[in-house]
């Protein structure tokens, strides 16, 4: 049986084709199955291999006239559990699933025992040779057994207990470092879980013999046969698997999709992307979120996200807990995360989870890498724009490290070279900053702390100066309590956002103006175990706001411009938050969630009151009301849900449902469709009332061939409250009455995505679809506060079709292609309807807001990676990228707008990327 | 407004091998609309109201809207009505002055029977401008030439918004203006065959057509407010720039500035329109949509009406200057054009006129004779008739207001 287990590793579909068009006749009556299969060796070349047991008793009947041995096989064993393949040389293997572990037979165990290392490495060698792709799933079974039988918990005399909890944390044997993502598979009932970004994880098990086995990307399969006589714990150290070049699928979340309670989750991992083609060499993970279902932006280039039909300012992003308020350099191009350091992001696009709150549309949580704690270790790319250099170093052997991650651009030279003279005077830069300690001080305590800090510069007219900022800090304590079951989580985090400019002109206009936002937030979260269905969070947080929302100060004694201060906003956020993740039976789960957010707009601060029933100016200007320091203004709050459900109608098929409300008191002003780096985020106040949001999901998920293959199906409906716009041609910066320039409408959006994602194999990749409308309506009883007469009216990012493609070829070890390929349905813009003649010019008479479209986006970028070589003594493991983004030289417009010149229109558009642009990188990494 | 302006960078983004490119909108779903440009003023005079419509892309002539019934009343219900005297143009039957503290309104019915009405606008206080003047700088795009500036005070700090307006007249001086014309020879009655032959006039160009003032009304909005200032003070606000290559300056020059000051209402709609017919930035992108405005449908509110009804105090400033007052002795502006020289002949190979259709159509005037004609050269210089009569440029009567 030895033999067969050894080279179950080298199936492949391709090589049944090789014997299998011999052509055979039989035919049999009331035989025994075993009885057919000696008939069949009888007739033919073919020799079979089983275990007799496996095979049934009752008697068959067929009759095969010049059929291949697929067809007759396929037939015979159609209703059994056995499974066959077809070798070159005329061997067929039968292989019962599943049951073979099921019942731990002893012949394998045998099997495991006698095994050296060496058994394991060498069918992995041969593999090129047969030129096979890889199938993980035959791997792990073949070549990794249990690794000896661990003996979980003390044995009560009271077995009452059917099920028991293993929990622990998972560690790269090599590094030490914590393995986010591994799936933990209970093989026989394939129930599963995978640790999270420290590597932790927690898994019911039957009482008795189990047999788990570990898996992950880069990480060598494993299979643990664990005896359960109580709660306990168990670390797993494992190793790198061989296939540790690690660029060619994620294989930890392996039925997490479907088993997850929670709708509307999607996980980026940043090894995924490795190979996907770059814009200017950087490698982007926001850029990749843009190509799931339900996450896009307003077009090329374009900063912020839209999510499920979300405004860009409705998403959180957190980097290691802490709010990142502009995750964006060069005005989105790039995005402001290292990805060298970033480990991996969860976008919540459905239910969010009840421990987060304050956007109504999603959450990017996105996780820092934490540092080697074994050897120093470092990543060097080199593209060109950008030169990113990352380095690890253990501070106390397995205990603590350092990760230091740093990134810039190199000068102006892509300005510098342009042929036209006013950009070639201009000048943009950036570079981020980022570095993470984390610290493992007892078995109980860990402390991670992580600072952040990115910065744009740029000059674009020779007269002013403009840079923008984030910074932030954030400290996480975990505390695992004495009985294991309750772990604490304190996190403390600060972040700030400032932009600032600088007008050096020639009238008395010259200024120096600043906007900064500051917060601070303070957050306990508690994880209990109740049980053995029961995993409950819950917590509370505070946050403090202080907004600084405009300062202009005359830059010279000759500039008129008062010195003007925009009085500081402040504000309070509080939450308490509660979930339960309640298993109810191996087919039902749920996540309950609940949080409660109280937000008070604090003083000191005058608050202008107008009338009821009346146009916000300053024609109906009541009184300003002032306020002390620390005095509530006003205070808004309510209990938020967060429900979601999942069934499984079989283990790899699953539907779930999910309700979710939010709110948000925090409001960028924009009048930009697209993010921009003076947007200014505005806190709620007297006069200004939170976002409120409400969505409905439901999903569908399946994974085929075992888990090769994940499909998912997924639609929501949402509708939001209070979503802010504005007049035609409202001034946001610096406006000290803005609340007569916004205005508060309805939103509404429901859509359809659907994803299959092919995991494994030569080629990987995914394919998404999405169709999906989002609207909003501005109604008022007053002309100037109404637009489009009060009717819903398509929203700036509403792309009804949304295609993206990604796929990823192997060609061999070293050498791989990518390609990605998007459409999406032109977004709304305003489009002119006519001319008319005022003050002796011409201008454009528009439409009503958003009723025409630009053009459909689409574009094609292809990529090819090359390895360095693969030798296990080298100081470094290099990679080339080279990259076409936008081969077909579509001219996608980015914008549509009208121009009057000299009393004439003119209709412009502009597009960013016109031309395919190739771009090389170099990585390398010791 | 000086914030605007520094966002107003253009677009950024063509940096990266992107590019701009022109093209011509196809007019969609067009229906034309209502287009109202009314300023009342605070000056005694005939008011005037114009009316017109929207017209598509395609369409090149305006569409003035005719017939329509237009009437302002002022809250002491005094009635002030409109009679249509050009196409489009409305002026008061009677002369009146927008009265500081009254609030005005608009009614206009037009032909189709649809009944239009203003919201009331108030009269404001007016105020005076402290002065007008010229001054001859290098502005940020590194050229060089003449600003006009504007300084405005208003102490009560009620102003605040201003919108400019100016006319601008000046001297222009045909270079190649002689004193005597071609014409072509007579061709007697009844006689068939045509010729080609032109010769000295025997009666001279006139001299009137030598020097001229053309009067420009400039199209652009101007508008600037002092709400960001301790005072409510316009300094230096430039109201035009004129290259110093620009042949307006080249002799003496006029302008008249008028500054209204408007209500913020009224700055927001100029201000929208502004922003509607610039270069849309990486920064400032404007969200076009229907313009707000002042003025509704009354059979049916959502009706999309364009235009305002403004009611603003104006004061106006005229100033004068020569180019030698900031130019000594530096070479003049080049002419409005640049006066190539040229000798056609009287025939071609087909034998049919060439100088003489050129004569007569006014195309060309005399120069000089070509006394060394080269190859196929005719024996007249002429020139493009603007360098000899610059009529052709505007009106050679000496305004009312000039002063020398």
């Amino acid at each position: 049986m030895k033999k067969y287990l050894v080279m179950t590793l080298f199936l492949t579909q391709a090589l049944m084709a090789q014997q299998g068009s011999e052509k055979i006749s039989l035919s049999f009556e009331n035989k025994k199955m075993e009885d057919v299969l000696l008939d069949l060796e009888q007739i033919s070349s073919f020799r079979f291999y089983y275990v007799q047991s496996w095979l049934k008793d009752e008697p068959l009947s067929g009759d095969y006239n010049q059929q291949t041995i697929d067809e007759i096989l396929t037939s015979l064993f159609r209703d059994t559990e056995i499974n066959y393949y077809v070798l070159d040389d005329g061997k067929v293997i039968l292989t019962r699933n599943n049951a073979i572990y099921d019942k731990v037979p002893d012949f394998f165990l045998q099997d495991i025992a006698l095994k050296d290392s060496t058994a394991i490495e060498r069918p992995v060698e041969k593999e090129s040779t047969y030129n096979a792709p890889i199938f993980y799933k035959e791997q792990g079974v073949a070549t990794e057994g249990p690794i000896g039988t661990i003996r979980i918990g003390r044995e009560d005399n009271d077995r009452g207990k059917q099920n028991y909890l293993l929990s622990g944390y998972a560690r790269n044997s090599k590094t030490g470092r914590p393995i986010e993502d591994l799936a933990l598979v209970h093989l026989g009932s394939e129930n599963g879980t995978s640790t999270n970004a420290e590597g932790f994880y927690e898994i019911s098990l039957p009482a008795g013999p189990n047999l788990v086995e570990a898996r992950a990307l880069g990480i060598q399969t494993s299979q643990y046969r664990v005896i359960m006589y109580n709660d306990g714990e168990l670390n797993l150290e494992l190793n790198e698997s061989l296939e540790a070049l690690q660029e060619v699928v994620v294989e930890g979340n392996k039925i997490s999709n479907v088993r997850q309670p929670i709708t509307g989750i999607t996980q980026i991992d940043v090894e995924e992307i490795k190979t996907i083609p770059l814009v200017l060499g950087e490698r982007d993970i926001l850029k990749v979120a843009l190509t799931l279902p339900g996450i896009s932006n307003a077009g090329e280039g374009a900063a912020g996200y839209n999510v499920r039909g979300g405004r860009t300012d409705q998403n959180l992003f957190l980097l290691d807990n802490a709010v990142i308020y502009n995750p964006a350099h060069f005005f989105g191009l790039f995005s402001a995360l290292n990805p060298f350091t970033t480990g991996g992001v969860t976008i919540y696009k459905g239910n969010i989870p009840s421990e987060y709150g304050g956007r109504l549309s999603s959450v990017f949580d996105v996780t820092t890498k934490n540092g080697n704690t074994e050897k120093f270790a470092g990543e060097v790319s080199i593209g060109p724009v950008t030169g990113n250099i990352t380095l690890e170093t253990p501070i106390v052997k397995e205990k603590s490290s350092f990760l230091i991650g740093a990134r810039g651009t190199y000068s102006d030279w892509i300005l510098r070279s342009l042929d036209t003279e006013e950009l070639r005077n201009s000048s943009a830069s950036f570079y981020d900053v980022i570095g993470k300690y984390s610290h493992k001080i007892d078995q109980n305590n860990d402390l991670e702390v992580t600072g952040y800090y990115s910065r744009d510069n740029f000059s674009i007219t020779s007269d002013s100066i403009f840079n923008f900022s984030n910074r932030l800090v954030s400290l996480k304590w975990d505390h695992t309590f004495k009985n294991e079951k309750n772990v604490a989580s304190l996190i403390a985090s600060n972040s700030a956002y400032r932009f600032n400019i600088e007008f050096d002109g020639d009238a008395n206009g010259d200024f120096d103006l600043g906007y900064q936002i500051n917060e601070t937030e303070l957050k306990l979260r508690m994880k209990s175990i109740f049980g053995e269905d029961h995993i409950v969070n819950y917590g509370l947080s505070g946050k403090l706001y202080q907004v600084e929302p405009g300062n202009v100060d005359p830059l010279n004694p000759e500039s008129n411009i008062a010195s003007l201060q925009i009085p500081k906003e402040r504000g309070l956020e509080a939450a308490i938050f509660l979930s339960d993740t309640y298993t109810i039976s191996e087919k039902f789960a749920l996540d309950v969630g609940l949080r409660y957010s109280f937000y008070a707009a604090l003083g000191a601060s005058s608050q202008r009151v107008y009338e009821d029933n009346a146009p916000r100016d300053d024609g109906t200007l009541v009184e300003v009301r002032e306020f002390d320091t620390n005095e509530f203004i006003e205070t808004y709050g309510g209990p938020e849900a967060r429900f979601s459900a999942r069934y499984s109608i079989t283990p790899d098929f699953s539907i779930k449902v999910g309700f979710n409300n939010t709110y948000q008191y925090i409001h960028t002003l924009s009048n930009n469709t697209t993010a921009s780096p003076t947007d200014t985020w505005k806190l709620s106040d007297l006069n200004i009332e939170p976002q409120q949001a409400y969505q409905v999901s439901l999903g569908l998920f399946k994974n085929f061939n075992d888990g090769m293959y994940e499909v998912s199906l997924e639609s929501y409906y949402k509708r939001s409250n209070n979503i802010l716009d504005y007049k035609t041609g409202a001034q946001l910066l610096l406006n000290e009455t803005i609340e007569t320039d916004i205005l508060q409408g309805d939103g509404r959006a429901y859509g359809l995505e659907f994803l299959v994602r092919k995991l494994t194999g030569r080629l990987n990749g995914w394919l998404g679809y999405t169709y999906a409308r989002s609207f909003v309506r501005l109604d008022s009883d007053f002309n100037q506060e109404r637009i489009n007469g009060g009717d819903y009216f398509p929203s700036n990012f509403d792309k009804p079709h949304d295609f993206s493609l990604v796929a990823n070829y192997k060609f061999t070890k070293r050498f791989s292609g990518s390609a990605n390929f998007v459409y999406q349905t032109g977004r709304p813009v305003t489009f002119p309807i006519g001319t008319f003649e005022f003050n002796n010019a011409d201008f454009v008479a528009f439409s009503e807001r958003n009723k025409f479209r630009i053009p459909d986006f689409y574009r094609l970028d292809l990529s090819f990676n090359m390895e360095g070589n693969h030798k296990i003594k080298k100081f470094a493991h290099s990679f080339w990228n080279f990259s076409i983004y936008n081969v077909l030289g579509r001219n996608n417009p980015y914008s549509v707008f009208f121009v009057t010149e000299d009393g004439e229109i003119k209709a412009f558009q502009s597009s960013i990327f016109s031309i395919p642009i190739p771009t090389i990188t170099y990585n390398f990494k010791f | 407004m000086p914030i605007k302006k520094t966002l107003g960078f253009s677009v950024l983004l063509l940096l990266l091998s992107g590019c701009v490119e022109e093209f011509i909108p196809e007019t969609k779903n067009f229906e034309s609309i209502l287009v109202v440009e009314a300023t009342l003023t605070n000056e005694l005079k005939q008011q005037e109201i114009f009316l017109s419509r929207t017209r598509t892309f395609e369409d090149i002539l305006p569409n003035k809207e005719e017939n329509a019934d237009v009437r302002v009343t002022d809250d002491s219900q005094n009635e002030f009505v409109f009679t249509e005297t050009q196409p489009g143009k409305y002026v008061s039957d009677v002369s009146f002055e927008a009265v500081s503290g009254s609030s005005y309104q608009l009614e206009i019915t037009t032909s189709n029977g649809r009944g239009y009405v203003s919201s009331p606008v108030l009269m404001g206080q007016s105020i005076e401008m402290q002065d007008v003047y010229a001054e001859r700088i290098t502005n940020q795009n590194n050229n060089e030439g003449m600003a006009i500036f504007v300084d405005s005070f208003d102490p009560t700090g009620n102003s605040r918004y201003y919108r400019y307006e100016y006319e601008e007249t000046y001297r222009v001086i045909a270079p190649d203006w002689i004193s005597s014309d071609l014409e072509g020879v007579p061709i007697p009655p009844f006689r068939l065959e045509q010729d080609c032959n032109v010769r000295i006039s025997s009666e001279p160009r006139s001299p009137d057509k030598r020097i001229c003032y053309p009067t420009d009304f400039p199209n652009n909005v101007i508008i600037t407010t002092t709400k960001n200032f301790d005072e409510d003070r316009v300094q230096r606000f430039p109201v035009r720039f004129i290259n110093r290559d620009n042949y307006i300056i080249s002799h003496r020059y006029s302008v008249l500035v008028r500054q209204y000051v408007i209500s913020p209402e009224a700055y927001d709609f100029f201000q929208t329109l502004q922003d509607f017919s610039e270069t849309e930035s990486v920064f400032s992108d404007t969200q076009p949509g229907q313009l707000f405005n002042n003025i509704t449908s009354i059979a049916d509110v959502d009706e999309p009406v364009l235009g305002y009804f403004e009611v603003a105090s104006v004061n106006e400033r005229r100033i004068f200057f020569n180019y030698d007052d900031f130019f000594p002795g530096e070479a003049l502006p080049p002419y409005a054009d640049p006066c190539n020289r040229v000798a056609p002949p009287l025939q071609d190979m087909e034998t049919d006129c060439v100088l003489r259709p050129l004569i007569e159509a006014e195309t060309f005037l005399y120069l000089q004779e070509n006394f060394e004609p080269v190859n196929i050269e005719g024996p007249f210089i002429v020139v493009p008739r603007v360098c000899g009569d610059c009529t052709v440029l505007g009106t050679n009567e000496l305004p009312e207001f000039w002063i020398e």
